[in-house]
């Protein structure tokens, strides 16, 4: 049961409380436990959470909101889970049925498992029945280890062909960033010489009040150097973006929900659809937990994000499939 | 691909062949014995069956909870070195210079590779890079 909450385990991040009592981590484990939704919200680089609620209706009408999905790892079938495949389409109901229907959906990647023929065909067809305008894609290592990336680019590479690319939606930027091509031995997710010089230049034009959204895999900051669950060259983009007022990281790659608050920079990691990954430093390495089956689908889950024009912040709602 | 790929699936009923086949491995590096040499040499590009590469008799290393079981293995040329993944996650066997590369490698999924010039060869898993190891073919 302790290794149950673990999955919903905060970063370390100082505990901020929701101003009923109840601290991040403890709204966290009732979520792992009751598989409810919980919504963060961001304002001028203070993070406060709240629960959801009948009072949510009450807020001001949502500009535009998007989806997070990550991990799906489509073609595994380990213990962890023997119906990846299910949870998956699981996964894509939830979408459907949003309202308002999300404007755009962003995987953070491991879309497939072993880059087998056909695996990225059954996320993109699954994402096609959504409501969503555009999909992006960001790759894991799951995704390019193989042929260095070549399928994953050939799809998803974008205008340029690089896989990282930035677009403007609404008066948010948003960029897309991969720090899993070229793994060497020994090192960790990396980003690369070529992608920070393009981020640098691709940010120069933008006013400080403009909010950033940055996507990538492997979590941009230092979750767990010692698995791996770091990105070596993250400090050096995160570097780009400090001055601005209010930017919000989403990673996926460790299977579980952390955030971290550094200045105006919120870091937050996600849910898989897939299986579970142990807390940092639980057990001898990272892989997938086998859970009992009943609460499988409290460990997986996906994430809207909704954005008010004006207010700067983001509003994050990470729910299981329970 | 590289034509030393083989990756075969593994089935439980020969799982005590293939511990055998360790222990038998361990015991020729260890006397010197040019290892590998009684089993039979599948080729380039083949794909094995599950029995033949039982009966190899070549070093195995096992990948369990994102480790090489013998990150150092040093081995006579001529040797057949089979990687063993035991775990639930997908891996690589990959040299640094690509003298050899694996598939992604299933739980249950081998792959072999046959050294035949002296050197050192060092590998990672390019899925996890922190994973590494080296053969020291002499």
């Amino acid at each position: 049961m302790n290794d149950d909450s673990a999955y919903a385990r905060d970063a370390g991040s100082p505990e901020v409380s929701g101003g009923d009592g109840v601290d991040r981590r403890g709204f966290l484990q009732c979520m792992a436990w009751a598989g409810t939704g919980l919504v963060w919200t961001v304002a001028g680089g203070v993070l406060s959470s709240r629960a959801l609620s009948p009072a949510s209706a009450a807020e001001p009408a949502l500009d535009f909101s998007f989806v997070q999905i990550s991990d799906t790892h489509i073609g595994f079938k380990g213990e962890a889970n023997k119906d990846a495949l299910g949870t998956f389409e699981q996964a894509i109901a939830r979408i459907k049925v949003l309202d308002p229907a999300p404007s755009f959906i962003v995987h953070t990647g491991d879309i497939t498992h072993t880059q087998k023929a056909g695996a990225f065909d059954t996320v993109t067809e699954a994402l096609k029945g959504t409501k969503a305008e555009r999909v992006f894609y960001i790759p894991g290592e799951n995704d390019v280890f193989a042929d260095g990336g070549k399928e994953y680019l050939s799809r998803f590479g974008g205008p340029a062909g690089t896989g990282w690319q930035s677009f403007d939606y609404k008066g948010v930027h948003f960029i897309g960033l991969i720090n899993v091509l070229n793994f060497k031995a020994g090192g960790l997710g990396n980003l690369g010489q070529t992608q920070l010089d393009w981020l640098k230049k691709d940010v120069e034009r933008l006013t400080s009040s403009t909010p950033v959204v940055v996507f990538a895999h492997v979590p941009l900051w230092a979750v767990y150097p010692k698995w791996g669950w770091v990105t070596d060259d993250g400090e050096q983009a995160l570097s780009y973006l400090k001055r601005f007022g209010s930017v919000t990281v989403l990673n996926g790659h460790i299977h579980q929900i952390m955030q971290k608050v550094e200045g105006n920079i919120s870091f937050h990691t996600a849910l898989s659809t897939a299986f579970p990954q142990p807390a940092p430093g639980a057990g001898e390495g990272p892989g997938p937990v086998k859970v009992p089956a009943e609460q499988l689908r409290s460990v997986l889950g996906l994430r809207d994000v909704s954005y008010v024009q004006g207010k700067s912040r983001l509003a994050i709602v990470d729910s299981t499939l329970a | 691909m590289n034509g030393n790929n083989r990756s075969v699936r593994v089935r439980w009923l020969w799982r005590l062949a293939v511990l055998g086949a360790v222990v038998f491995g361990g015991v020729a590096v260890a006397t010197g014995a040019p290892a590998g040499q009684s089993g039979p040499d599948t080729g380039a590009g083949q794909r094995a069956q599950p029995v033949a590469v039982a009966a190899q008799a070549g070093p195995r290393i096992e990948i369990t909870k994102h480790k090489y079981s013998r990150p150092t293995l040093t081995v006579p040329a001529g040797t057949t070195v089979t990687w063993l993944n035991r775990d639930e996650d997908l891996h690589t066997v990959v040299s640094t210079t690509l003298a050899f590369k694996s598939a992604g490698l299933e739980t249950d999924e081998a792959y072999s590779y046959k050294f035949e010039k002296p050197g050192i060869y060092e590998y990672f898993c390019t899925l996890h890079p922190l994973m590494t190891g080296k053969v020291i073919v002499k």
